[in-house]
């Protein structure tokens, strides 16, 4: 039982990080109908300020404040300049997307020079409940997490913006009829999704390793949980992220680990194939 | 279709696809030609070409740049004297970048572009197992492992200067059972060959001592995740972890280990490859009470090594890449020493049986540690081991030596 | 003869007038590059490294050539193609440790039919069905597809695990064992010819035709009656099987084969070496692959770049991308020229 808790506990931890990438890549892909083939780097260059911080001495902790700053405006910048390009041609995006992503992540290794580094968690240590001791930092991730959806669900349903991000979203021919600046909205929301996968690098890096390499696990792993939970709504990928992060934290213990790892993906490709919408559907793709 | 357009088509086009056929002519020809004239690849008589490739990015990079730098430093001493017999020794690196797929194209390049005469380097037993098909089968061309590892490498033309199983658990696992009295063990590993290997002998050292494996699994290399392994060590009340997970899945787990109370708890962490290198990349409370068995330490008292250290801090000054066994740079010492004693035993020739049949029986009198010596016909040599425990104080690490076995014999091949 | 009666055929007749090729310019750039390719190891002679070098460009163009007759004559976006190569990489190396057989006349038609029946399985799954698949989802679960063997390969002990497997048999035809040089050479530039040859005549057929016809127009063309998914099936295990045969070749060339050899790394090395060259084209892969070689060699021994080369080559597909997507051959071929003629055509009369 005590096991099942603390089990449960670091699945959740996973989890939340992998929401937070989710959810950034599920906005764009619902709202401008392409597949962000850079996000796993995004993620990445949340984890790197954090590092740099922490090398520079500004300590890691304004490098968790930073990285979804930083890799906002990163964000951004792509956007007005190379991304607006691809909306028409979804495949050339992926392609794009991709380059883009295959530059960065090979800065990054440049820079790092291709080592690996550790970051120390800025609160360390865990505290007891119940005879069972949690980490404080993976608790941190998942509160964060929690409030991140919370202010995003808010900010969606109940402000203005909110009310034109969702009416472009559902049909952006109409939006822009009505005077809504779909452009500007575009740029948001893609600076939005990159300031969430800084966020999840930057809460991630202390827990694993920083390496250039992180990127694709996390790509590969997001765009299952999107194409899995459905594209064009909010709750769907993080319903998707929720059923990836469980099996592949799950999985282990039915299988042989080596054999559980590619077996997530299989499973979910399967299921994505059975089910092109996803759970559940609204939307474009 | 009129005349005049076709002709004008011709001219422009032909143009263009001459002149870019040109020039790659030309450009292929500029290659062989400028590789000809460069004195430095000349044929004749000139200096000792001493290959070294090793991981100098990657995840391996902490150790790769160590080797590195102490054979710079060991040539350097050896130049400085005036050679082997009076011919200088060049040295050309290649970076393997912990990527056997990029090692093997780098490697090849050392052997037909440089057509060095020795490699030395390697540091996992993935990368030798794919370094050493193009240096001694294609590239006939000598081999000098520096790094400890699983045994069982028997290939004639490579060398092993590194310790072997026996030579680390042999004394190491009877005094964690007996002094300490852990007698339950836990195998957690890196799933390639090292590991597999050495915990196979391991295992037979532990029972035939009366002790107990609890459990022995393997995980992929960059596993971040070790709940499942953490909880089976605290319901097989396992109080020694044999650790084989490398980097980058080792300081996950060494940290996860750490957090869930295990050395608070009276467990004891134990990892053959560990050296102070390896200290500086965890927090120092997590690496109070490790136990270690390597061929040298830093905190061995003995002049010789002394004097090495401070010769290798004139030459490198603060540098993070230090002077250990864990990271092969003892081996990797050993390794040109041995070379230059078979050189100099063939009278200066560098063909590669010469030198082998020479290196088979050489022996060092002095090195890291205490000295060394090639056991003739079995590939491997003997050498003094030390068991140290890591202790922590003040946030610092440092090792202790508790133990000293002389000219171990390896019991390879 | 034809006399136009009417103005509206005159005016068709001049359209057609001015559509007609001026000029070929690709049999002259395949005739230079195959004469180049032959003469190669006579003018490198005693490089060895070159000769070792040109040997992988031409089994990595074989490879960039599979992933042109996905992308650039049927649309599919594979980004798995790597996939077929490890594969077939890993087999050959299997075959020569466990059964001591490296005969290349019975290794490297096992190779295709591994490539082959790799592939037929992953277009069953992803392409044909009911439903069809969106070209995101295609794109996805080639990537996927590659990114899960990789992971597996790189666990399985019995391949050998993250180490791969070295120390490869040599590839042999009777007692005669190649190892890098002048022989391998041309026992690859003769897969290349081949393949290239083939390929080229699958073209420019009238199942080329359909080819073309699915490029401009996907919908319309199923409207026509085609089965589309099914012509996508066929080139997509024919690629497999391409690549299946370059990956043999590789890993024997090597003599060293790991799960890098099968993931996304590769299969994107094979995107790009394709479209700098220019997609579409059979001798653009070729290009694109010595190109980007070549200069990768020359550059590696320069610190400066080495450790950025990675970088250079993402810029240059963002590059290709956004602005030539044509890629080099784009320069110097009419967009005419690229859409081909197609076998003997059934003139109306």
């Amino acid at each position: 039982m005590d096991f099942a808790i603390k089990f449960a506990f670091d699945i959740l931890a996973f989890t939340s990080v992998m929401v937070l990438i989710v959810l950034g890549l599920g906005v764009i892909a619902s709202m401008m109908g392409i597949f962000n083939f850079a996000h796993g780097e995004l993620v990445l260059l949340g984890a790197y300020t954090v590092y740099l911080c922490d090398e520079y001495g500004l300590g890691a902790w304004s490098g968790v404040i930073a990285a979804p700053i930083v890799v906002g405006l990163v964000g951004l910048v792509l956007e007005r300049t190379i991304i607006k390009r691809f909306y028409a041609v979804p495949i050339i995006a992926m392609l794009g997307t991709y380059a883009i992503g295959l530059v960065i992540r090979e800065i990054v290794r440049g820079l790092l020079g291709g080592h690996y580094k550790s970051i120390p968690e800025p609160i360390s240590g865990s505290f007891s409940a119940g005879g069972l001791d949690f980490s404080i930092w993976r608790s941190f991730v998942i509160v964060t997490t929690m409030v991140v959806i919370a202010g995003s669900w808010l900010l969606l349903s109940r402000t203005s913006v909110g009310l034109r991000v969702r009416g472009a979203l559902e049909n952006p021919m109409l939006a822009r009829a009505c005077g809504i600046s779909t452009a500007r909205l575009y740029a948001l929301t893609f600076a939005f999704g990159a300031a969430l996968a800084g966020l999840a690098g930057a809460l991630i890096v202390p827990l694993y390793q920083l390496s250039a390499d992180i990127g694709i696990r996390f790509l590969v792993q997001a765009f299952l949980s999107v194409m899995l939970g459905g594209v064009g709504t909010f709750e769907g990928p993080v319903l998707g992220a929720v059923a990836v992060g469980a099996m592949a934290a799950g999985l282990p213990w039915v299988v042989i680990p080596v054999l559980a790892d590619p077996l997530v993906f299989v499973i979910a490709l399967a299921v994505v194939r059975l089910r092109p919408q996803g759970f559940i559907t609204v939307g474009r793709l | 279709m009129s005349e005049t357009d076709r002709t004008r088509g011709i001219t422009r086009r032909h143009f263009l696809n001459g002149a870019g056929a040109l020039t790659a002519a030309g450009w292929i020809a500029g290659f062989t030609g400028g590789w000809v004239l460069r004195p430095r690849w000349a044929h004749a008589a000139g200096p000792i070409k001493m290959g070294i490739a090793t991981d100098i990015t990657g995840a391996i990079a902490p150790s790769g740049n160590a080797n590195w730098q102490v054979a710079q430093f060991a040539v350097e001493q050896i130049n400085t004297a005036g050679g082997i017999l009076g011919q200088p020794i060049e040295l050309h690196l290649e970076d393997t970048a912990s990527d056997p797929k990029i090692a093997v194209g780098n490697v090849r390049k050392l052997i037909q572009e440089r057509k060095v005469d020795v490699v030395l380097g390697g540091i996992t037993s993935a990368m030798r197992q794919a370094i050493k098909d193009p240096i001694v089968n294609r590239g006939r061309t000598l081999y000098i492992y520096p790094q400890l590892y699983e045994g069982q490498e028997c290939t004639k033309f490579l060398f092993n200067t590194g310790p072997s199983p026996a030579q680390q658990c042999d004394r190491l696992i009877p005094y964690i059972m007996k002094t300490l009295g852990k007698k339950r063990f836990a195998m957690p590993s890196a799933n390639y060959v090292w590991p597999q290997l050495l915990n196979k002998y391991a295992r037979k050292v532990i029972e035939a001592n009366g002790g107990e494996v609890v459990f022995e699994e393997y995980y992929p290399l960059d596993q971040a995740e070790y709940s499942a392994t953490i909880s089976k060590i605290k319901d097989g009340k396992v109080d020694c972890v044999f650790n084989t997970v490398i980097p980058p899945g080792l300081q996950p787990f060494v940290k996860q280990l750490y957090e869930s109370g295990f050395q608070k708890n009276g467990g004891v962490l134990s990892c053959v490859y560990y050296d102070e290198n390896l200290l500086n990349y965890h927090p120092a409370a997590e690496m109070e009470g490790l136990i270690s068995c390597l061929d040298y330490f830093q905190a061995v008292d003995d002049p010789f090594s002394k004097t090495l250290q401070q010769g290798y801090a004139k030459k490198f000054p603060d540098t993070k890449y230090l002077f250990t066994a864990g990271s092969a740079s003892t081996g990797m010492y050993r390794g040109v020493k041995f070379y230059e004693e078979a050189v100099k035993a063939t009278g200066g020739k560098l063909g590669r049986e010469e030198v082998a049949a020479a290196l088979d029986h050489a022996v060092l009198k002095e090195g890291p540690g205490g000295g060394a010596a090639m056991v003739p016909g079995h590939y491997h040599a003997k050498m003094n081991m030390y068991i140290a425990v890591c202790k922590s104080e003040g946030g610092k690490t440092r090792y202790d030596v508790i133990d000293k076995a002389d000219m171990v014999d390896p019991r390879e091949c | 003869m034809d006399v136009p009666t009417t103005r509206a055929a005159a005016q068709a007749r001049k359209v057609r007038g001015s559509n007609k090729l001026r000029f070929r310019v690709l049999p002259i750039v395949e005739v230079v590059t195959f004469l180049l390719l032959l003469a190669a190891p006579f003018i490198l002679a005693e490089r060895t490294a070159l000769v070792t070098l040109m040997t992988n460009i031409v089994i990595l163009s074989v490879f960039a050539i599979s992933f042109d007759l996905c992308w650039g004559f049927s649309g599919i976006m594979s980004f798995g193609q790597a996939l077929f190569f490890g594969a077939a990489g890993y087999v050959v190396a299997l075959v020569g440790r466990d059964l001591d057989f490296s005969q290349l006349l019975g290794t490297l038609p096992l190779a295709v039919l591994v490539g082959g029946l790799l592939s037929a399985a992953l277009a069953a799954f992803l392409l044909l069905g009911r439903k069809t698949p969106t070209s995101i989802f295609l794109a996805f679960g080639t990537l996927t597809g590659a990114y899960a063997a990789e992971r597996l390969v790189s666990g399985w002990q019995y391949v050998g695990a993250g180490n791969g497997l070295s120390s490869i048999k040599l590839m042999a035809f009777g007692s005669f064992e190649f190892v890098e040089g002048p022989a391998f050479y041309f026992v690859a530039l003769a897969a290349l010819v081949v393949v290239y040859a083939g390929s080229r005549v699958l073209v420019r057929s009238q199942f080329g035709l359909v080819l073309a016809g699915m490029r401009q127009n996907e919908e319309r063309l199923a409207f026509f009656g085609y089965r589309v998914q099914m012509f996508k099936a066929v080139m997509f295990i024919l690629a497999g099987m391409i690549a299946g045969l370059s990956g043999a070749l590789y890993s024997y060339h090597q003599g060293f084969t790991g799960p890098g050899n099968l993931g996304p790394g590769l299969s994107t090395t094979a995107v790009i070496y394709c479209l700098f060259g220019g997609s579409g084209t059979l001798i653009g892969p070729v290009l694109g692959t010595g190109a980007i070689e070549l200069l990768s060699y020359v550059l590696a021994d320069t610190d400066a770049i080495r450790q950025f080369w990675p970088v250079i080559l993402g810029l240059v597909l963002l590059v290709v991308v956004m602005f030539q997507p044509t890629g080099l051959l784009g320069l110097i071929v009419s967009a005419r020229e690229r859409i081909g003629s197609f076998g003997l055509r059934r003139q109306a009369r």
